[in-house]
């Protein structure tokens, strides 16, 4: 067990560094008002320097990183994080750009996120990007906003948004967020849009459709062109959540199919590290007609003067959706990596990842039965049904691929009928070899296996990490959520 | 599978079960709806003397991995609510039928069970 | 490409395990009339020479920001980030994983945000800490929505000397929910409180008080929550600077009910905006209402102490539509960041580069209105940020401070159009700076 760094702290102890004027000759008493000064110094931690560098690397020791190896998460598009957007999103230039200095020495910046958005629009086909939103659902609500502004400046009163039951949580949350009601309807037994309950459903007074396309079991929807007939033929709007575009880079483009808003997370696709749950971004582009509306302020270029700056979107903008400008770390790389695969290489990236996820689905179907029996796109949905009668569920197989340095692919999600609880959702990327892949087919083989003849190396699974399976109901019922609530637990 | 159900009593579709004495209504989760959210953490606090329709959301329970909105099975008003829950949420998952009741209910019309199923209508409706 | 380890002959024999002839039959079912004709217009791969050139001339349109001293802070503020903050940050096991969602394989993160709840909470004095917001704006945003549903009412009262952005965001997020944004005037560089006084009704959710306020000044936040909570109103505080916690008074000792805290200043570069990252704190009776990631402490089945993920049934994907917000990431790499910025910087040093800071600021002041060219526009208390008139042309100053590697203060009429605030710069200072470099700032300023 590590020990937290408060359990380390001893007084006297030093790790910081302060230069030797530190202005003794001006009292605070004669510079601030009694009420503003706190009562006492706030009690942190004393440890050395030293100490704090052996106390995170034991603790960066605890985690898998993509680094370390596979990481099939369906849906989150774990692929390699390149060394060289490291490098350039940390030039001095960048880090040190304050966000209000003056225009004229910030046009580096600016020119980034203006040849930003060139690219992403050619490679969905829309018109204009915004980068203001620090995250994919950060992006959702500003898609939202802007569909929601779209209806009011037509003073048309649309307020029911249409989701399917496939999709992220995050969506009907964001659709909540801006007031509309969330209209969730099943999907059809082949995973995608029931087109007839979609005809059924959509009338004036919905807002659009929010689909991800392939959707969330990796399954390309065909009926988008009868879909997107149903939902312009009553006035609607289109949204295309993006957590899947690593299946149609320079295949499909989701502004050519009909889509009147696109959202997309940086840090699948586009190759920016995960950070261990963010920062990354999650930018919106919309067609001509919803520019107006897009978030303030936008970056623009004067061609006379030859200069970039920013300009605020005018009256019909939905506002500000954070301080500042965009993630500018997030979008830096972004950048870098688009340019580093180059048309061919974004092909090759969604052509290699659906054919890693086809070869991961011939192969361990036979063993784990699949939700759908076609092929799929980027990723494949598995289900752990059949090991139920050994009293195993996808938990204790996902739990067991841990033991064998793996991290495990998302289970229970997605979580509608009639394949809830027991789905193994899988997302190979294009960073993933032949021989990883071949790697976790034997491991998934060897788990198979021993869920019929030793199931309780499954249930008692994982036995090699850190810890082992963690007391989640103690966790709610008794929360301990500082060191300090940890201390009054032990000294009442 | 847990799937006890009890005779005598009435189920809503949203797995709510109502036990009918004199004008007064019990109202708990069926067994069904125990197990499949599993160990249950928390419930939110219910008003005394909330007036509610058949079907209205009045609380909701957590569990570690799911939150499920309880609603009232047919209208009226709560006259009492059962502090033991609170404390130990258990008795929900362990005796729901029994000592995991949630709340009285005043029964504006008792004509509204029609509107339920009986033991036997759950018992197909919950089918495994 | 190198990033992508399969050969063509690979993909081929795939292919053939797979049992199709060719890629193209396995996205058959994506129609023809939608299919992308040709390649994308794009410009070809860049090689990563070649790629670093090109990036690396755009960089060099930017102004040497490494060498310039800022005298501008207003909601992004410069400080010395250790040495050791970034060089653990590179380690792979933090910055290329996956969210905490398999708590065996992530012990390293959730143990650090633990440790950083546990930070912030004794920074702020406030019981309960979800550290987990994109950024102050939103995270103010989000303590707004709060208010309205632990409340029931409608109103909020909003000071004027929010940060603009922040501002802005709230209406955002508030517009498509019926609510009514009430604006509380200032006075002399801090709230009105006779104004306040007078806006307080039975429909007011919350009252929202930047401190230090955008013009630097610190506000007296028990007397606003003590007049507050006579009305059963909530106090949220916001403040953008999180550096001034190390000597001002804390949230909790001035009762606030929700405080949102800007964490950029610990251990996260300017990069021109963000990714920052902002924590909500307040009091245990909230955090079924509290919105993002909270991590919390329990024991795995050896009996070892372990951290989780933890009070889920609030967040989007059990909750969906009646979450408490949709946000789903925590920002976690800069919540990693700041945790090893204030391990190293611990409550010796967490103190003493406030008090630093305040010194440095008003030392800078005394010098500029000394030089006769300033004159003061109100008096109010300051930490680090602070209003001057300028008796010279602004532009003229901008033009000598650049030339001399200062960032210009900011022109506070790019914000507020009041009369008096005509000719008027919000300058904000940090240990960035020393005494000769102020003096240089004063030299250069009373040329």
């Amino acid at each position: 067990m590590m020990k937290l760094i408060f359990e380390k702290s001893v007084k006297g102890k030093k790790g910081y560094s302060l230069p030797k004027d530190l202005f003794d000759d001006i009292k605070l008493e004669e510079c601030l008002p009694e009420y503003t000064i706190g009562k006492d110094k706030k009690d942190l931690v004393e440890v050395s320097e030293v100490e704090v560098i052996r106390h995170f690397t034991k603790l960066s020791k605890l985690n898998y990183g993509l680094d370390d190896g596979f990481y099939p998460l369906g849906s989150c598009t774990m692929k390699y994080n390149p060394r060289i957007n490291e490098k350039l999103a940390s030039l001095g230039n960048f880090i040190y750009a304050h966000p209000l200095a003056p225009v004229e020495t910030v046009q580096g910046c600016l020119e980034i996120m203006y040849n930003l958005n060139k690219l992403l629009c050619e490679i969905n086909a829309m018109d204009m990007f915004t980068m203001s939103p620090a995250a994919g659902a950060h992006g959702e609500l500003t898609g939202n906003l802007i569909m929601r502004q779209y209806f009011l400046k037509r003073h048309e009163k649309r307020f029911k948004m249409l989701i399917p039951d496939s999709a992220h949580g995050t969506n009907p949350a964001s659709a909540s967020m801006a007031n509309f009601k969330v209209i969730e309807f099943k999907s059809n037994e082949n995973g995608t849009v029931d087109l007839k309950e979609l005809d059924r459903l959509m009338d004036e007074e919905t807002v659009g459709l929010m689909l991800t396309n392939p959707n969330t079991v990796g399954l390309y929807d065909e009926g988008i062109e009868e879909i997107e007939k149903i939902i312009h033929g009553k006035g609607g709007l289109l949204y295309y959540d993006g957590a899947n575009l690593n299946a149609s880079l320079g295949i499909i483009r989701p502004g050519d199919t009909g889509f009147d808003i696109v959202h997309l997370n940086l840090h699948k696709t586009f190759s920016t590290p995960h950070g261990g749950g963010g920062p990354g971004a999650g930018v919106i582009g919309v067609k001509k007609d919803l520019i107006p509306y897009l978030p303030t302020p936008i970056v623009c270029y004067d061609n006379d003067k030859n200069k970039y700056y920013l300009k605020d979107n005018g009256k019909d903008s939905i506002g500000m959706v954070r301080s500042f400008w965009s993630n500018f770390a997030v979008i830096l790389k972004t950048y870098a990596w688009i340019l580093s695969m180059g048309p061919d290489g974004l092909y090759e990236a969604s052509e290699t990842s659906i054919i890693n996820a086809n070869y991961l689905l011939t192969h361990l179907k036979k063993y784990y039965k699949p939700a759908y029996d076609r092929y799929c796109g980027h990723e494949c949905t598995l289900t752990g049904r059949e090991y139920k009668k050994y009293g195993i569920k996808t938990l204790d197989i996902s739990k067991r691929i841990m033991d064998y340095g793996m991290h495990p692919p998302t289970i229970y999600f997605p979580h509608f009928e009639p394949y809830a609880e027991e789905t193994i959702m899988i997302e190979p990327t294009e960073s993933e070899s032949k021989e990883t892949l071949d790697n976790f087919i034997e491991i998934m083989l060897k788990i198979s296996g021993e869920a019929k003849n030793n199931p309780e190396l499954l249930t008692n699974a994982p036995h090699n990490t850190p810890i082992r399976r963690t007391n989640d109901m103690l966790a709610v019922k008794r929360p301990i959520l500082t060191y300090d609530d940890e201390l009054k637990l032990k000294n009442p | 599978m847990s799937n006890k159900i009890i005779e005598g009593l009435f189920y809503a579709k949203s797995d709510e079960w109502l036990k009918i004495e004199d004008g007064i209504g019990t109202i708990g989760i069926s067994d069904y709806a125990q197990d499949q959210l599993g160990d249950i953490v928390y419930v939110e606090s219910i008003e005394k003397g909330k007036k509610l329709k058949q079907g209205e959301s009045f609380t909701t329970i957590e569990s570690v991995k799911a939150v499920s909105d309880m609603n009232a099975p047919v209208s009226g008003e709560i006259i009492e609510v059962n502090e033991k829950i609170v404390d130990d949420t258990s008795l929900l998952n362990q005796d729901p039928y029994g000592e995991g009741w949630i709340a009285k209910i005043e029964i504006d019309n008792e004509d509204e069970v029609k509107n339920l199923m009986n033991s036997k209508e759950y018992s197909e409706y919950r089918k495994e | 490409m190198r990033y992508i380890p399969n050969t063509n002959e690979q993909k081929e024999e795939m292919l053939k395990n797979i049992g199709v002839s060719s890629f193209e039959q396995l996205i058959e079912n994506v129609p023809d009339t939608v299919r992308l004709k040709g390649k994308l217009n794009i410009p070809d791969a860049m090689s990563e020479s070649e790629l670093e050139d090109h990036v690396v001339n755009i960089s060099q349109k930017n102004s040497d920001f490494y060498s310039m001293k800022p005298l501008i802070g207003a909601g992004s503020y410069r400080h010395f980030i250790p040495e050791a903050v970034k060089s653990l940050l590179q380690r792979e096991e933090f910055w290329t994983c996956y969210t905490p969602y398999q708590p065996e394989l992530s012990q390293g993160t959730l143990q650090t945000i633990f440790e950083y709840q546990s930070y912030i909470s004794r920074l702020t004095k406030m019981e309960v800490v979800v550290p987990s917001i994109y950024d102050g704006a939103s995270a103010t945003a989000e303590a707004a929505l709060m208010a309205l549903r632990l409340t029931h009412k409608n109103k909020i009262i909003i000071s004027s000397l929010l940060h603009p952005h922040y501002l802005e965001t709230v209406k955002t997020y508030l517009t498509p929910h019926e609510s009514e944004l009430i604006n509380l005037p200032f006075i002399n560089g801090l709230t009105d409180m006779e104004k306040l006084k007078s806006l307080l009704d039975e429909d007011t959710a919350a009252i929202i008080i930047q401190s230090p306020n955008f013009f630097g000044g610190i506000e007296k936040l028990a007397e606003i929550s003590e007049l507050a909570h006579t009305k059963k109103i909530l106090l949220i505080s916001v403040n953008v600077e999180s550096m001034s916690l190390g000597i001002l008074t804390a949230p909790g000792d001035n009762n606030v009910d929700i405080a949102v805290e800007n964490a950029q200043s610990f251990g996260m570069d300017l990069n021109f905006g963000g990714p920052y990252n902002a924590s909500l704190a307040t009091k245990k009776q909230y955090i079924r209402q509290l919105p993002g990631r909270i991590i919390g402490e329990t024991v795995d089945i050896d009996g070892k102490r372990a951290f989780v993920m933890t009070m889920r049934a609030r967040e989007q994907d059990i909750r969906r539509e009646k979450a408490t917000s949709n946000i789903c990431t925590n920002h976690n790499l800069n919540i990693v960041a700041a945790n090893i910025f204030l391990s190293l910087l611990g409550t010796e040093g967490v103190y003493k580069t406030s008090l630093l800071n305040m010194k440095l600021a008003h030392y800078l002041e005394d010098l500029l209105l000394k030089s006769g060219k300033f004159e003061k526009v109100f008096d109010y208390p300051f930490y680090n940020e602070f209003l001057l008139k300028s008796k010279t042309d602004l532009s003229l100053l901008k033009t000598k401070l650049l030339e001399n590697n200062f960032i210009p203060p900011l022109s506070i009429s790019r914000f507020y159009n009041h009369n008096n605030l005509e000719n008027v710069l919000l300058f904000a200072v940090t240990e960035i700076f020393n005494r000769d470099s102020l003096n240089k700032v004063a030299k250069v300023l009373s040329e």
